[in-house]
This record gives C-alpha cells, sequence and structure tokens, in this order.
C-alpha cells in the first residue's frame, strides 16, 4: 500500500514538474500580494483577464506571514504581481532580496505603486531600473494633458497616449482610446538599455505635490517621465512596473475618457486594452522567441561536417518559433542575420526565411583559417534575445588541394623533364661515344 | 677613329678564330660535355627570362625548374673536371667511376627536384 | 497595526477620488446584469443574483433557469439536506415562488423545530431559525411558533462574550463579530417565532447592551466610513470588512425591526456605515456585490435610522460655461429623500480658510430633475479651489428622528477659467549698463516666435502678467521656462513673480556652468498652467543664439543624450568577406609559348650532337655486357619514369621502396657495365 503511494507520487513529480519549463515558456501559477482584499474586487476586470487565458492566481495578502515564493529550492509560483504599494514588509519568508532572486531566476514581476508607495516597493523599483520621484507626496500633474472630469479638478488624472511603437509589446491593434493615469511617475536611467518606456508622461507633465506651490523645478519634468515601464532583463525575465495602481481597476477599465483640448470623448479608456496586451506580453505569450534546430552543411551535401575548409560554399539553416500562449508559432522577420565570427565578424549576412519559421542563408567560407563561430545574436525591441552560437573550426587547404599542375609553371615543368631526358640521351652517348 | 675601331674588330675577330681553332682541339667527349652545360645553362636562363615577365609565382616550381638546369650544368662540369685526361690531379679516377658518381648524382638531383617541382 | 494599514490603504486606492460618497446609480445597475452572467449551480450563488436582481430593480433577467426551483424543490424534498442548503433553498423559493407543497414545508419545520432545540453551534441555530422564519413568510399554514423561545435565545445568548462578539459554537474559545451578526439575526428571527412573548425587557435590553459594546469595537476611517474588522478565526472561513460589517447591519437591523424599543445607535455611525458600503464603487466579485447591496438594501430602510446622502454629481465649475452648483440628497439606494432643503453654510477658498466667500445661502430645489441647485456663482467667486460646506435641514421634525443627515458637510470645489496672459516682452540686456539691447513683444496668443542672440555677459529677460477672469492675481501651479540645446540638453527654471508681473531674469554669466558651456541655438518654451485654469498652455516662444565662452579642464561636462530605443535595435551592416586576391596569373598561351621555347634547347642540344658527330660504337658488342649495358640504361630510364610517376601521382613511400628496388638493380647493372667499360678500355690504353 505504502510501496503504491510512493509510486504514485514518483509519477506526479515530472507532472509538477512541466509547469513552467522551457517547452512551454508561458507562466501558469502567479501569486498575487495584496494590501487588502478589496483590490481583489474593484481590479477585477484584470484579475479576470489573466484567468481567462489559462493562468492560476492566488491572492494573499502582503503581510500573510505564511506567504513564501519557494519551498526547497523550488519556485511554488511562475510570476508575481505585487499590488501592495502601502506594504513596508513582506509577510513569511518574502523580502525585498527574495523578490529580486525571483526575477533573477527568470520569473516574471508585475509592480503597481501609488502616490503611498512605501520604501520597500520604491526599492524594488529602483533595482530593477527604474527611479520614482523620490519626494513622497508628488504626483504626475499635468495641466494640459489631462482627462476632462466633472469630480476631478486638481489635474493628477491624466490621459496619455505616448505608447511605445511596437506592436509586439502593445499588440497589433491600435489604443485608439489614451490611457487614464493617476499616480506618481518615474524615471528612467538613460544609460541603462534594458528599460522602455511603455506608457510616457506629455511635455508639459510634471511631478510635483498638486496641492503646494513649487518652489524649485521639479526633478521630473515632460516626456522623460515614464508612468509605465517595462523591464527586460538578459535571462528574459520581464517586469512591469506602474506608477499608478488605480489604472488597473476596474473603474478606469470601465470609465470614459477625454484628453484635455482634444474634442472626441471616448467610451472606454484604452486601460482595458493597454493592459490585457501588455500583460500577454509580460507574462511571456508575445515575443517569446526560441531558436531550434541548427543546421549547417557544404553546398550540395546534407550532413554536417566537423570542420570546413577556406572557400568551401555552405549553407546554414535555423528554425525560429515566437510563443503563442499556446503554441509555437513560425517567426516571420526579414532582420535575422547570422555572424561568422573569430575575434571579429568576418561575414555578416541577413537570412532569407521561407515564412515557415525557417531561415536560411549561404556564403562562400573566408580565406582566413582558425576557429570560427555560427553567430545569431538577434535583439529586437520588445523579443527575447537569441543568442546562438556554433563553434566550427576552419582548415586551410591540404597540400593536395590546391591546384595541381599550374599553367603558369608549365615551362618550369618542362625544363626539369628536358633535363632529365638529356640526361638519359648524355649518359648513353658519354659511355659509347669513340 | 676608323682604323683603331676596324683594328679592335679585326683584333676581336682574330682572337675569336684563335680561339674557336683551340676549343676544336678538344676531345669530342668533353666536347658532348660542353655541349650538355651549354644546353642546360640556355634552358636556366630561358626560365629566368620568363620568371622576369610573369613574376614568381610558383616559385617552388621556379626553383625546382632553374635548379635542376643549374645542378645538371654543374654535375656535367664535375663530371668533365674528372674525365679530362689533362687534368692532372684525376689522374687515378677511373673515368667510369666519375661517371657512376655522375649517375648517381643525377638520381638524387632528379628526386628532389621532382619533389620539389610541385 | 496590520489592520489600520489595510483600512489606510482601502481608503486610499478606492476613496481617494470620491471626497463625498455617491449612491447607487445606473452603473452599478447595469455592472451588476454583467457580472451576474453566470449560472451557478450552488443555491447561495443563486439566491445572491436574485436578491441583488430584487434589490436593484434590474428588468434583465436573472441568471437562473428552471432547474434552479427543480433544485429547490429536490433539496426541500430530502430529509438529509444539510441546513445551509435548505436555508437557501428556501431563500430562492421565496423570490422565485417555485411551488412548493405545504406537506413538505410543514415536515421541514417539523424538523428544523427538532435540529433548534439539539443545535450545538451558532450556524445550525442560526440556519434553522432562519429557514424557520422564510417557512413562516411563505406559508402561513404551517406552524413554525417556537414554544420554548425564551430557552433558545438563552442558549444563544450563552455564547455571546463580554466585548459583544459571539463564539460559533461552545468549543470554539476564539470570537468573532461576524458571528455576533448571525447571533442577532437569529435572536431576531426567535423573537419573531415566539408562541408567546419573551420577556422583552429583560433579555432585549441585554442583547441592546451587547450591541453597544459591540458597536465600541467599530473602526473609523479618516473620511468618516465606519466598518467591522475581522481577525483570523480559526475553524471558519476569513470573513475580510465588507462581510463582516454586512453581516452586523443584518443583524442589527433586523434585531430592530422585531423590538418594540428604540436601539440607539449614533446618526453618524449609520451615516459611516452608508459611507463605507458606498465607498466601494463597483465591487467585481458577485458576493462582494451582493454584500454591499443588501447592506445597503437593510439601511435604506431600517427601523434605527435611515442614512440620507449629499452627493455632487460635479464638482469641477467652469466660470467661462456658467454652470450651476447641483447638489442631490438621495436615500444610500438612489431613492428619493423626505421634504429637505440645503444650505450652503458658508464657502472659503483652501488657502484663506478663515475668510469666507459666501455666507448662508439656501439651494433652490428643482422639481423634475430632483435636484437643488445654486442659480449662479456670485460675483466675487474667482478661479481656484474651495471648500463648500453644506447641511442639510429637514422640513418635517418628525423625520429628524427616521433619518440622519450628518452635520456639516465638506465638500472641494474647483472653479475654473480663462486667465488673461498679456504684456508679454522677452529682452536682451547688457548687464552692467542696464541698456536693453534688444526688446520684443510676445503674442503669446498667436504662433509667432522670436529670433534673438546673446553672449555670456548680456542677460535674458522674459515678463508677463497673469490675471484672473475677476480682475486680481493669479499664481499659476506650474510657471516653467525651458531652454533646450541644440544636442537636445534640456535646463528649467521656474518664473517668479513680484506681484501680477512674472519675470524671470537669465544672468548668462552666473549660468554659464550650468549650461555646460554649450554655445549654439538654444530654444525657449514657456509652460504656464494650473488645476484651474481652464488655458493652460506651454508654447515654444523663439530661439536665442548663445555665445558662451570655452569650456575650462575642470567644468562638468555635460550629460550623453539618451540612446533611442529604436536605433539601438536595428540590423547591422552586412559584412561580406574580401578574399585574398589571387596573384596575377600569367596568360595561358605565353606559358605554352614558354613551354615551347623551353623544349628547344633539348632539340639544340640533340642537334649539336648529330653536329658532333656522335656514335655509339662503344657500345659493347658480346652479349652479356651488351644486355647489361642495355639493362643499365632501362634501369636509369625506369628510374626518371619512376620520377615523373612520382611527380604525377605516387607519393614519396612507394617512389622510395620502389627507387630502392629499381636503385639497387640499375647499381648492379651499371657496376657491371661500366667495369666491362673500364676493363675494355684499359686494355686498349695498355694496347
Amino acid at each position: 500500500m505504502a510501496k503504491l503511494i510512493f509510486v504514485v507520487l514518483l509519477t506526479l513529480i515530472p507532472i509538477l514538474c512541466t509547469s513552467f519549463s522551457p517547452e512551454k515558456p508561458s507562466d501558469r501559477r502567479i501569486l498575487v500580494l495584496l494590501d487588502d482584499f478589496a483590490v481583489k474586487s474593484s481590479h477585477s476586470l484584470f484579475f479576470k483577464s489573466l484567468q481567462s487565458r489559462g493562468f492560476d492566481l492566488e491572492f494573499k495578502l502582503a503581510d500573510d506571514p505564511k506567504i513564501a515564493l519557494q519551498r526547497y529550492g523550488q519556485y511554488l509560483y511562475d510570476a508575481l504581481v505585487l499590488f501592495c504599494p502601502t506594504i513596508e514588509r513582506f509577510g513569511g519568508s518574502i523580502d525585498a532580496a527574495a523578490v529580486l532572486d525571483f526575477v533573477d531566476s527568470g520569473h516574471d514581476l508585475i509592480v503597481g505603486a501609488d502616490n503611498n508607495a512605501s520604501d520597500l516597493i520604491r526599492e524594488i523599483a529602483t533595482e530593477c531600473g527604474v527611479d520614482f520621484d523620490e519626494d513622497s507626496a508628488a504626483m504626475v500633474v499635468d495641466h494640459s494633458g489631462y482627462a476632462v472630469s466633472s469630480t476631478e479638478g486638481d489635474h493628477t488624472l491624466i490621459a496619455s497616449d505616448d505608447f511605445i511603437k511596437s506592436d509586439v509589446i502593445l499588440g497589433s491593434k491600435k489604443i485608439e482610446a489614451p490611457v487614464l493615469f493617476q499616480g506618481i511617475g518615474h524615471s528612467l536611467n538613460p544609460s541603462n538599455s534594458l528599460v522602455l518606456k511603455v506608457l510616457s508622461a506629455s511635455p508639459t507633465a510634471f511631478s510635483a505635490n498638486p496641492k503646494s506651490k513649487l518652489t524649485s523645478p521639479p526633478s521630473l519634468i515632460g516626456s522623460s517621465i515614464s508612468l509605465v515601464s517595462v523591464i527586460q532583463a538578459r535571462n528574459n525575465a520581464r517586469i512591469l512596473i506602474s506608477g499608478s495602481l488605480s489604472m488597473f481597476s476596474n473603474r478606469f477599465f470601465r470609465s470614459d475618457v477625454q484628453k484635455a483640448g482634444s474634442p472626441t470623448k471616448h467610451d472606454k479608456s484604452g486601460n482595458e486594452q493597454f493592459f490585457t496586451e501588455l500583460s500577454k506580453w509580460v507574462l511571456h505569450e508575445r515575443g517569446h522567441l526560441k531558436a531550434v534546430n541548427v543546421q549547417h552543411h557544404k553546398v550540395g551535401e546534407t550532413n554536417e561536417p566537423s570542420i570546413y575548409r577556406i572557400n568551401d560554399d555552405l549553407e546554414y539553416s535555423v528554425e525560429i518559433y515566437e510563443w503563442s500562449g499556446t503554441t509555437w508559432e513560425p517567426y516571420v522577420a526579414d532582420d535575422v542575420q547570422i555572424q561568422f565570427y573569430m575575434m571579429s565578424p568576418y561575414v555578416l549576412k541577413t537570412l532569407s526565411n521561407d515564412s515557415k519559421g525557417r531561415y536560411f542563408t549561404s556564403f562562400k567560407v573566408p580565406d582566413v583559417y582558425g576557429v570560427f563561430q555560427f553567430k545569431i545574436e538577434y535583439e529586437r525591441l520588445g523579443y527575447t534575445s537569441l543568442s546562438l552560437s556554433k563553434q566550427i573550426p576552419v582548415r586551410p587547404f591540404r597540400h593536395n588541394e590546391y591546384e595541381r599542375f599550374i599553367p603558369a609553371a608549365y615551362p618550369y615543368y618542362g625544363a626539369a623533364f628536358s633535363m632529365m631526358a638529356g640526361f638519359f640521351v648524355f649518359s648513353a652517348v658519354h659511355l659509347y661515344n669513340k | 677613329m676608323a682604323r683603331s675601331s676596324t683594328s679592335t674588330s679585326k683584333d676581336a675577330q682574330d682572337l675569336f678564330r684563335a680561339l674557336w681553332s683551340a676549343y676544336s682541339a678538344t676531345p669530342t667527349n668533353l666536347k658532348i660535355i660542353d655541349l650538355y652545360v651549354l644546353f642546360a645553362i640556355f634552358t636556366a636562363l630561358l626560365q629566368v627570362v620568363y620568371m622576369a615577365l610573369v613574376g614568381t609565382f610558383p616559385f617552388n616550381s621556379f626553383l625546382s625548374g632553374v635548379l635542376s638546369c643549374v645542378g645538371t650544368a654543374v654535375l656535367a662540369v664535375c663530371l668533365r673536371i674528372q674525365v679530362n685526361k689533362e687534368n692532372k690531379e684525376f689522374k687515378d679516377l677511373a673515368p667510369e667511376r666519375a661517371f657512376a658518381d655522375f649517375v648517381l648524382c643525377n638520381l638524387v638531383l632528379h628526386l628532389v627536384i621532382m619533389n620539389f617541382l610541385g | 497595526m496590520a489592520t489600520t494599514v489595510v483600512g489606510a490603504a482601502f481608503l486610499l486606492l478606492l476613496l481617494l477620488p470620491f471626497s463625498i460618497s455617491q449612491p447607487i446609480s445606473d452603473s452599478h445597475r447595469s455592472a451588476a446584469s454583467d457580472l451576474f452572467n453566470k449560472i451557478s449551480p450552488s443555491l447561495e450563488d443563486a439566491y445572491e443574483a436574485l436578491r441583488v436582481f430584487e434589490i436593484l430593480a434590474i428588468e434583465k433577467k436573472p441568471p437562473v433557469t428552471t432547474d434552479t426551483c427543480h433544485t429547490v424543490l429536490e433539496n426541500l424534498g430530502s430529509s438529509s439536506s444539510p441546513l445551509k442548503d435548505l436555508f437557501y433553498a428556501l431563500k430562492v423559493s421565496g423570490i422565485l415562488k417555485c411551488d412548493v407543497d405545504g406537506a413538505v414545508l410543514k415536515k421541514i419545520a417539523s424538523r428544523l423545530k427538532a435540529t433548534v432545540h439539539d443545535a450545538s453551534t451558532l450556524l445550525d441555530i442560526y440556519y434553522s431559525v432562519g429557514s424557520l422564519v422564510l417557512i413562516k413568510d411563505q406559508d402561513s399554514n404551517v406552524d413554525v411558533l417556537l414554544t420554548d423561545a425564551d430557552e433558545i435565545f438563552r442558549s444563544i445568548k450563552a455564547l455571546s462574550q463580554s466585548d459583544g462578539r459571539w463564539r460559533y459554537s461552545s468549543n470554539n474559545p476564539e470570537s468573532s463579530t461576524y458571528a455576533a451578526g448571525l447571533a442577532l439575526e437569529a435572536l431576531a428571527g426567535v423573537i419573531s417565532l415566539a408562541s408567546s412573548e419573551i420577556d422583552q425587557s429583560k433579555q432585549v435590553s441585554i442583547v441592546k447592551n451587547d450591541i453597544a459594546k459591540l458597536f465600541d469595537r467599530i473602526e473609523k476611517y479618516d473620511d468618516g466610513a465606519y466598518y467591522f474588522d475581522e481577525k483570523f478565526v480559526s475553524g471558519s472561513e476569513h470573513q475580510d470588512s465588507l462581510s463582516t460589517t454586512s453581516s452586523v447591519v443584518r443583524g442589527v437591523t433586523s434585531f430592530a425591526a422585531v423590538t418594540s424599543g428604540r436601539i440607539n445607535l449614533p446618526g453618524d455611525t449609520i451615516l459611516g456605515l452608508a459611507k463605507f458600503f458606498l465607498g466601494i464603487g463597483i465591487p467585481g466579485d458577485t458576493k462582494d456585490f451582493f454584500n454591499q447591496v443588501e447592506s445597503l438594501s437593510f439601511l435604506e430602510s431600517n427601523r434605527i435610522s435611515i442614512p440620507l446622502i449629499l452627493s455632487l454629481p460635479e464638482t469641477v465649475y467652469s466660470l467661462t460655461k456658467k454652470g450651476q452648483l447641483k447638489v442631490k440628497v438621495n436615500t444610500v439606494l438612489g431613492s428619493a429623500a423626505p421634504p429637505l432643503t440645503v444650505k450652503l453654510i458658508r464657502a472659503f477658498s483652501t488657502g484663506a480658510k478663515d475668510s469666507a466667500i459666501i455666507d448662508s445661502k439656501e439651494l433652490q430645489y428643482n422639481q423634475n430633475g430632483g435636484f437643488h441647485f445654486l442659480d449662479a456663482f456670485p460675483k466675487n467667486v474667482d478661479v481656484g479651489t474651495y471648500v463648500f460646506v453644506f447641511e442639510i435641514v429637514l422640513h418635517d421634525s418628525d423625520s429628524e428622528k427616521i433619518y440622519v443627515a450628518g452635520g456639516q458637510i465638506h465638500v472641494p470645489i474647483y472653479v475654473t477659467g480663462i486667465i488673461k496672459v498679456g504684456s508679454a516682452e522677452i529682452a536682451v540686456l547688457d548687464s552692467d549698463l542696464g541698456n536693453v539691447e534688444t526688446h520684443k513683444t510676445l503674442d503669446l496668443a498667436g504662433n509667432d516666435v522670436v529670433s534673438l542672440s546673446a553672449n555670456h555677459l548680456q542677460k535674458l529677460r522674459l515678463s508677463f502678467e497673469l490675471e484672473s477672469p475677476r480682475g486680481r492675481l493669479f499664481k499659476p501651479h506650474q510657471a516653467f521656462l525651458k531652454l533646450t540645446h541644440e544636442t537636445k540638453i534640456e535646463h528649467i527654471f521656474l518664473v517668479g513673480n513680484t506681484g501680477k508681473k512674472f519675470e524671470n531674469v537669465f544672468d548668462f554669466l552666473g549660468l554659464v556652468e550650468k549650461l555646460f558651456y554649450l554655445s549654439g541655438r538654444y530654444e525657449i518654451e514657456l509652460t504656464v498652467g494650473d488645476a484651474v485654469m481652464e488655458n493652460s498652455f506651454s508654447r515654444l516662444l523663439g530661439h536665442v543664439e548663445l555665445d558662451l565662452p570655452e569650456a575650462p579642464e575642470k567644468a562638468a561636462r555635460p550629460p550623453s543624450p539618451p540612446v533611442d530605443p529604436y536605433s539601438r535595435y536595428g540590423p547591422k551592416a552586412e559584412i561580406n568577406h574580401i578574399f585574398r586576391v589571387p596573384e596575377k596569373r600569367p596568360h595561358q598561351k605565353l606559358s605554352l609559348v614558354f613551354l615551347g621555347l623551353i623544349l628547344l634547347p633539348f632539340i639544340g642540344f640533340l642537334v649539336g650532337l648529330l653536329r658532333l658527330g656522335v656514335n655509339l660504337k662503344n657500345f659493347p658488342g658480346s652479349t652479356v655486357p651488351a644486355t647489361f649495358g642495355f639493362l643499365f640504361h632501362l634501369g636509369l630510364a625506369a628510374v626518371l619514369l619512376l620520377y615523373v610517376l612520382f611527380w604525377l601521382k605516387l607519393d614519396l613511400f612507394t617512389t622510395l621502396k620502389t627507387l630502392g628496388l629499381l636503385g639497387a638493380f640499375t647499381m648492379f647493372v651499371g657496376h657491371r657495365i661500366l667495369s666491362h667499360l673500364a676493363l675494355t678500355s684499359s686494355k686498349l690504353k695498355s694496347a
């Protein structure tokens, strides 16, 4: 009986391990930490959109003493949503370092801050590369780009339509209505190449306390204020940081919006479409590439040699797929490039594709010998980076691979043979002449 | 002056005729060797002219060709020295022995040349 | 501590945009029909949906089918159904009016009466008593009266704690506020089912004490909302603040409904509870929605006091549009209030709390629209943020006992208007003499740009005037002047003011370091904005060519411009390897010509030999030496042929092997022929 249970448990282990694997990169289990369970109800449209796409959401209070991200070294969740801006200290075994380790191990993170964001949330954001305004009373105010409202008069509710131009991140369908935002702004370090501004403030926006007069120029001004940013780490973990938690709420999703200065009034704000598409990207349902089946061989052959000779003609092919959330779809692009690299690229060619995800090209091996690499370093805005490298040695000509009889040397050949013939004749004549 | 030029040319002609008649006195087998040497040298010269025209591209072939000619010439000259009866130094050396050395050296030379010819 | 944090978060998350509550409106109704759209097999869910649709009077059909009545009848018919299922089945049947047989009800009633006596847990008593009350409402023929109501009363009371909370059972020592609500409802049920009068005065007054103690535990948000919260209680599902507060409201209002006396709860508490429920907005969860709507329906008509909600559909008014200040007073579910007047006690600006702009005005009532309004803003109301203080005065003095309206209600109001921007001018001054070098007036309404030039010894002065619609000084929240260099480096300055005149003087001598010593073209942009300014603008004024001195060694370097993300990710330029050009080869014909030429000396050699008259007379005549001779030359030829083959295709090893054989052979025969020749020549010599 105990044996049976043991066997059953043993067979369950591989099933548990398949929940997040390179074969199915989008996350399944998401831990949502809240300040208050009322957020679960007031932001239910956002959570429902995640659940309808097949994610298992687990809601816990952020200071619940029983929460944990990992047990016995295994992570229990594939993604973390922090909708707890006022939390000073997490409960259980979670702290800022644990959250950052979670991201470092390749898992995704969504952080919603607000104008009462605690130092802990600000610290987590700073570690991810996003700096919130240090003034804790500051909010993003825009006197020219606010959302026209009969109940909000201090212009902290702003309507922004300055989206990042990327179909991968925001979907191919244009977001017609502006997105409502009410919260704190953040800036990105300009030398950080991993952070992207998904939603920027308009040039007239600034970050300051809406109730008091300004005494010095605010530190965050104009389009450099980012309202919603994403970070794609080098291990392809994706982080979404938003300065407003109410952006995700049902109220903002359902609200109508009219940007100040614009005559059009949209019945529904762009928040729902914006976050549905953006959450698809963050949770790896879009823009996640994998490259498989690298093949290279000499033109005319099919097997893969272990060494090439200089001046060989070779063909290289690779298959690239994009995860669509449920299956791997062929990825079609015309800017994937292959490098034949040894200390520096000797050959850099754009791969042509057959619209089914197979990329191929052929080129001539340079006449420099050494150990080369077939390198594909593919980095595009919003896509995971592909970094493939296959080492292949290139040898010079063998002694018997040169031209056998060189026409330019015919006179010399002739001379040598004529010498030999002359010797033969001479030896005969010399011996027998009288 | 016309007289000295004609006299110098006459002198040259006389010199040449004297050399030629002296040379005719050499034995036939030495003449054969001389002819052989000339043949080799001439071939070498032709190759050098060709190289000057087109460059040294297959340098190994060039060297091989030229060396074959030069080596042949050198070995032939050595044979001539050893075979020449008037040469007191090699009085005791049988000409056949010299010839055997000559043949051996030539065979080695031609092996090397063939290897280097490419 | 955690609960206050949680509570504060709740407030700020949801109540921030609502400075005042709004009663239930049509948006609630449409959200309800969207939310309750799944048909659930559970009777509890079906009941919640039905009840919400009933309270909000939604015309759309609730998500229940005929199967629901079947399930109800099944549950009622079965004698082993759990109490909870019976309870909800009866609730559903009460709304749907499923045709339940009287006999079935009689059977259930008798079972329940027995259970009530033996029940040990609060939940059992609650469900049993509740079911009996429902049966009483649905079929008056069934006898549900409890003969020993006193005893049951006491047994429920026995589980109460000294702080007003209740325990779930005698085994469980932990007390819960949620359980208190259930207990109060059960007690109310018992009182209504009593066959003989319960000793109202003593028992009921004890319960009233309990209620008072329970309400001592109430918690409060900053904006006046009251709520109950619950810590984790083992042995039962965790109830958050909404379900706990709903449970208490349900219990207290049902208890108040059955007792003859009054339950004294301060009006502020009831109003606070109403604010709490309304402050949630539109919940996204069906259970939260049900709890909110049902609690509001209990508050709408209860015997303690009915809260009246004062709400403003708009708090932002524009002087240009000349809007009217509208105020609505409704009950929590949006129904009409009793006759009353709304008084505007005073209005003051947020900056000057002491001086009142408006003093004591009465709002007029619009019968058709059902709202109170202020005809027009008085002339002295200028743009700005104000606080209007309202008070509700009921017409009927009796109504004051039934309704509670709250005292003074503070409402922040924004009055916006067009700010006149005038007298804008920009000038370049010489620093020492104060002379004006260039002076240009700006028309900020138009689009013209000015073009100026200055060097580091001069100053740039920009000034303009701002005037509010009523002609007063206006200091905007945002008055920025931005200088942008060609390399996209920006510098922001605040424009200060003296009275109505706003002025900023750029002393370039002092600013050289801040500008990183970068000379060139700077664009000047002025941004003026405020929350109450309808015409906030950001305008490019023009550009100024600045001539600054060279940066000294130690000056700070300007920050590098940010990398454009779109350009960073593009494809790289293609690289094609340039192969080493092979050496120039001569023409093939030339090589062939020379090949021919090379063969000429050989032919010349042969011809020369013939001219010399060579012969082969020395060839040995006798067979053996002749054979050797022949073999010797054959051997030589073979070796040379071997060499040719070696050049053509053989490798050195085979060649050397064969050469060894051939060489040995040739040497042997050569030795023989040569010795023979030597012999013959020595014979000749001696002869």
